[in-house]
């Protein structure tokens, strides 16, 4: 726990500024809000579906949470980390068989038209269980939606599944969307889908594309005096050096996911007016971790595994890479996750000496200049820490003796390279723990997953005990049990490697202290920001 | 020796010379001086320059040796610009010999091919070249060489209408010698000179384009450049500005270096030739 | 008018074989490129195997190469330029949304380099040797050897950060409303640090090109006879001297075009400029080939217009040029 203490501590000394301005709200939340006013935020991807009951992805939401609501938001104070949206109360059955939704009242669509219990029914059966990238997984069992009046919604499932699970995946798994503007037309052609419309407290306005989206309020809010902004608009800034220009030359408010590069961050917290805050990502934990191609044979000993796991000075990565804004792994579950993580496990200390020793007694001797085999290690390229931890990568394994060669592709060639073609031996990737293993953690080391499928084991891993856990872990219904078997996954994941966890991090937001309400929930940046407001 | 006094007479001719001089040195003492991997963890990260004498110009985001970085970075900077100008002036003096020698329909197919190389922006396709063969040097110079050939081969094509009708070469004609042979043997020596004096634009050149793919993350990861170096150090420009500045600043000298080295020479060979 | 309307049909012809070209090979380095549409897509969204041969299917990426080149080759012969599947647009509403831009700022940065270089060079070259002539041509060199990049993000970091005089990126105000005459202003502010960018690296071309044709042309006999004569040097440097020097910079001009395009790329990107050269990246990165077809298409069309156009001009400028004259 020490290094994560460390850790913690520079993430708040980087936030000072902050602390005086949201991390300790009270005396400021006297402030009485006002309304009104333009919210610019820096954008540095455009998403041109802006479907976010497709595309469950921090990208799309980050624009399209404002317009599509879910049925439930995570939250820092609620009862099991939710607070409702659509959804006023849910409950499930004790068999896992149904899950009953009570949907909030008085609801309506920008387009004036009431929103029902059909629109939920429709959303899951003929979108999030179909056509959701995370849906599929989750709602895989799910049979039909009863629909008994306009408020109520009954989940039924054809296998028992865990509530726990349901519940965890309600903020970014069920944003719900119009049934009456999506069956008219095929669902993935839906004009919809680019110029969404939700319940939401911002309506789309437009979109120009290499410039900005802008969202305008929506007066017929359900929310009471929300929302506070007329208008958020988001504009696209592809370079990384320029959010943090804009945002000191008050160009724009805010730039979350930290688009300000971590490197710039101490200068910027000096700058007056400008705050820095760690805050506000909770729920959206990106983890650093070494995907390993198992069908290269070296690699499929697990001696060779610990040596790599060994040779890699994770507090170097959190306090160099990461400038401390990041935690080390143990395991496939990030610290911060209150219900799931164990520090229970098998660890391996920075130790350069015991990693070759472990290469020696694997058999890979050194040979001529001291190199025991060569390999090709594919860092993600989505984000800046990815490839410079891929540089750091490079030269630890040169240390024990292993030749890595760097291969940089853009994103759709990684995708190819890695998750398609299997060409790779090691690569870098950052794959997002969403609150719950079975939503999009599992699938990183469970067998049996088809070519081509992004953020899976595709590194010919099988490990039959583990698949087995895994599966018993997705039907076991005691919230408790089900947390013990996740546990077991833990211990079992960090023994054998089938990858390996290295560090895990949340975003920075930077923003003009003008801003209030920021990072108010642990999944700020991707929530609806009713209640967020300018000064003045 | 008249020639090399004339070209010692200029002092821009004088003092880009040096600076390729001072270039070359750095490029090949790089192994001597800094036998370790330049990406290699030397010291603690973002060491500001002079403050520790054995990492002079300080270290970057990682603690890799920024001064180590630029000797080595001058080996791959001088790479890159001699490959693909080697590259470009070799293709575009075949093409242009051909094409001027052949006439014809061979001419048309040849010119055409040219035109169509010259019509797409040459850093448009080097950018989409690298983005498809993924970036390592070796792609980066035969993206750069792709859209440099066609000068060349404009001006080989030129001098070898102009020289096709002389008197030698009607004489090889006449004693049998193959077309081809007249063709490499005869003309194109005598074409290269105009040729060769675009080297140094396209050296330049080369050596700007590979920074500018570096800084849009396009360069080859394994190795240090100078333009990888600017792209690295852009994240902190405003708080480490030395770690872009100093990069910066050896990629001025060295294109202005080539340029004013290579007009001297040129400058010296016409005089030469008018005085001839 | 007769010899115009020759060239220009010639250079018609010629241009279809060049396009063809352009395209086949433009088609083929994508098809070479590891990953498709389906890979550049579902890197941002996620999906499974049934969705992601779905997806294949539903773009036409199910088909192969030649059949897939075929079809657009005859589209194109009706002027359709295709559907984007990254926008899930017509790739021409695509493009031409984005042209305008680009075509501002390069125009606008040929202007500057053109005419600023133009004039330098006359100054340089009027006095060739002098202080001021070395000092033009090495501080316009060393102006060439700086990184288009670099010299934008400091431009940005000293005007648009610390004075604030003008803005850090964008074409315009975000939604301002404007119209008319305060929106051309308000572009104009925003053109100007990515203008002076493009702009002064070609600056030195233009000046360096204009130096060493007057000096070629002061020693050409008219000249000699007109200092013979007695007459000003100020009014042979301008009448005489830079008159004939001029002629080859207009060839650059559309040379460079293409250059220009290609170094708006890079301009583009730093400073948020939501032109053709992004899209163009845009497309590589989203392996969006109809897209990437249809700028390099558009691009080419501009630069053999440009050029065209130059020709026009040279043939009115100076009567040597005949249709005879422009074989390369």
């Amino acid at each position: 726990m020490s290094d994560f203490a460390i850790s913690r501590r520079g993430v708040l000394a980087g936030s000072t500024f902050l602390l005086a301005s949201t991390a300790l709200p009270a005396a400021l939340r006297a402030q009485t809000p006002t309304n009104g006013g333009r919210l610019i935020a820096a954008a540095d991807s455009e998403p041109r579906n802006l479907n976010p009951a497709i595309i469950a992805s921090n990208g799309v939401f980050f624009v399209a949470s404002k317009i599509v609501e879910p049925l439930a938001e995570a939250s820092f104070t609620g009862k099991d980390g939710l607070e409702p949206r659509l959804a006023t109360s849910w409950e499930g059955s004790a068999d896992g068989l149904t899950v009953t939704f009570k949907l909030r009242e008085g609801v309506t669509w920008h387009d004036g038209k009431p929103f029902t219990s059909a629109d939920v029914a429709f959303s899951a059966l003929q979108v999030w269980k179909p056509l959701q990238n995370l849906g599929r997984v989750v709602f895989k069992d799910l049979e039909a939606v009863d629909t008994p009046d306009d408020h109520t919604a009954i989940f039924r499932f054809a296998r028992p599944t865990p509530f726990q699970l349901i519940r965890n995946a309600l903020p970014a798994l069920t944003s719900v969307v119009p049934k009456h503007l999506y069956e008219v037309s095929e669902i993935a052609d839906n004009p919809a889908n680019t110029a969404p419309v939700g319940t939401g407290p911002f309506k789309f306005a437009e979109h120009r594309p290499g410039e900005y989206y802008r969202l305008e309020k929506y007066d017929a809010y359900w929310g009471e005096d929300q929302p506070r902004l007329d208008e958020i608009i988001y504009r696209v800034l592809p370079d990384r050096a320029a959010a943090a220009g804009a945002l000191e030359a008050e160009e724009i408010h805010l730039a979350a996911f930290s688009a300000v590069p971590l490197a710039d961050l101490e200068r910027i917290s000096k700058v007056p007016g400008i705050g820095v805050i760690s805050k506000g990502y909770e729920t959206l934990t990106y983890q650093l971790v070494v995907e390993i191609n198992h069908r290269r044979k070296e690699l499929a000993d697990r001696k060779v595994r610990q040596a790599i796991a060994h040779a890699i000075d994770k507090e170097f990565v959190v306090k160099t890479i990461f400038l401390g804004y990041a935690t080390a792994s143990t395991g496939p579950v990030p610290r911060n996750d209150v219900q799931f993580y164990s520090s229970d496990v098998p660890t391996y200390a920075f130790d350069v000496a015991k990693a070759n020793a472990l290469l020696d007694e694997a058999g890979y001797k050194r040979g001529e200049g001291g190199t025991r085999f060569a390999l090709k290690l594919l860092p993600a390229p989505y984000f800046n820490e990815t490839k410079q931890f891929g540089d750091y990568l490079r030269q630890a394994l040169a240390e024990i003796g292993i030749d890595a060669e760097l291969v940089n592709n853009d994103a759709a060639a990684h995708q190819k390279a890695v998750y398609t073609d299997h060409t790779f031996d090691l690569a870098i990737a950052p794959p997002v723990f969403r609150g719950d293993p079975a939503i999009s953690t599992t699938i990183l080391v469970q067998s049996g997953i088809p070519d081509g499928v992004p953020f899976s084991n595709q590194g010919g891993y099988a490990n039959p005990e583990l698949d087995a856990l895994i599966a018993k872990a997705a039907e076991t219904l005691d919230p408790d049990q089900r947390i013990a078997l996740y546990v077991d996954f833990q211990k079992m994941v960090a023994e054998d490697l089938p990858l390996i966890n290295v560090a895990e991090w949340g975003f920075i937001t930077v923003a003009r202290s003008s801003v209030k309400e920021v990072s108010n929930n642990p999944r700020w940046a991707v929530s609806n920001w009713a209640d967020t407001w300018i000064e003045g | 020796m008249i020639a090399l006094r004339r070209f010692l007479r200029t002092p821009e001719a004088v003092a880009g010379a040096l600076i390729l001089a001072a270039l070359l040195a750095m490029a090949l003492s790089a192994p001597w001086f800094f036998p370790r991997d330049p990406q290699s963890i030397a010291g603690p990260a973002l060491l500001r320059p002079f403050q520790d004498w054995t990492l002079p110009l300080g270290t970057d985001r990682l603690g890799r040796d920024v001064m180590a970085g630029l000797f080595h970075g001058a080996r791959a900077s001088l790479a890159v610009g001699l490959a693909a100008a080697a590259g470009a002036i070799l293709i575009g003096a075949v093409v242009g010999t051909l094409a001027g020698f052949a006439g014809g329909l061979l001419d048309e197919i040849l010119m055409r091919i040219t035109d169509a190389f010259q019509t797409v922006p040459g850093f448009l396709l080097a950018l989409a070249f690298v983005s498809v063969a993924g970036p390592s040097l070796a792609t980066v110079i035969v993206a750069i060489t792709l859209g440099a050939w066609t000068g060349p081969a404009r001006i080989a094509r030129a001098e070898v209408l102009s020289i096709r009708e002389r008197d030698y070469v009607a004489g090889a004609r006449v004693i049998g010698m193959h077309p081809l042979e007249i063709a490499f043997r005869e003309i194109l020596p005598n074409a290269l000179p105009p040729v060769l004096a675009l080297s140094s634009v396209i050296v330049a050149a080369a050596i700007l384009t590979e920074a500018a793919l570096s800084f849009l993350g396009l360069g080859d990861p394994n190795r240090v450049t100078w333009g990888g170096m600017i792209a690295e150090g852009r994240a902190v420009l405003r708080s480490a500005p030395y770690l872009s500045i100093i990069p910066g600043v050896a990629l001025v000298l060295t294109v202005l270096g080539v340029y004013l080295a290579g007009e001297g020479l040129v400058e010296t060979s016409a005089t030469r030739r008018m005085n001839a | 008018m007769n010899r115009a309307l020759r060239l220009i049909r010639r250079r018609l012809i010629g241009s279809i074989a060049v396009l063809l070209i352009v395209i086949t090979g433009t088609f083929l380095l994508l098809e070479a490129a590891p990953g498709d549409a389906v890979d550049a897509y579902v890197v941002s969204v996620g999906g499974d195997a049934s969705m992601i041969e779905e997806l294949r299917r539903r773009w036409g990426l199910d088909q192969s190469a030649a059949t897939r080149f075929a079809v657009y080759i005859s589209s194109l012969a009706r002027l359709d330029l295709g559907h984007s599947v990254a926008f899930s647009r017509p790739n021409l509403d695509v493009i031409l949304e984005r042209l305008p831009d680009t075509l501002l700022l390069m125009g606008s940065a040929t202007a500057l380099s053109f005419c600023l270089g133009t004039f330098l060079g006359i100054v340089a070259g009027s006095r060739p040797g002098s202080f001021r002539d070395r000092f033009l041509s090495i501080g316009s060199l060393a102006l060439y050897a700086v990184p288009g990049f670099w010299l934008g993000l400091v431009l940005i970091v000293i005007f648009s950060v610390q004075l604030r005089w003008l803005q850090l990126g964008g074409i315009e105000t975000i939604a301002s409303g404007k119209t008319g005459a305060p929106r051309a202003l308000d572009i104009a502010r925003h053109l100007v640090l990515p203008v002076a960018s493009l702009g002064f690296i070609y600056l030195a071309l233009y000046l360096r090109m204009m130096r060493v044709g007057m000096a070629e042309v002061w020693r050409m006999d008219f000249v000699l006879a007109a200092r013979a004569r007695g007459i000003g040097r100020r009014r042979i440097v301008l009448r005489h001297v830079a008159r004939n020097a001029l002629l080859p910079l207009v060839t650059m001009l559309g040379l460079q075009s293409a250059a220009m395009l290609g170094g708006s790329v890079v301009i583009e990107s730093v400073f948020s400029v939501p032109g053709l050269g992004r899209l163009a990246q845009e497309a590589v990165a989203a392996r969006d080939t109809p897209l990437l077809l249809g700028i390099i298409l558009v691009s080419a069309v501009l630069v053999i217009a440009v050029n065209l156009a130059v020709d026009l001009l040279y043939a009115g400028l100076d009567p040597r040029v005949g249709s005879s004259g422009e074989a390369a």
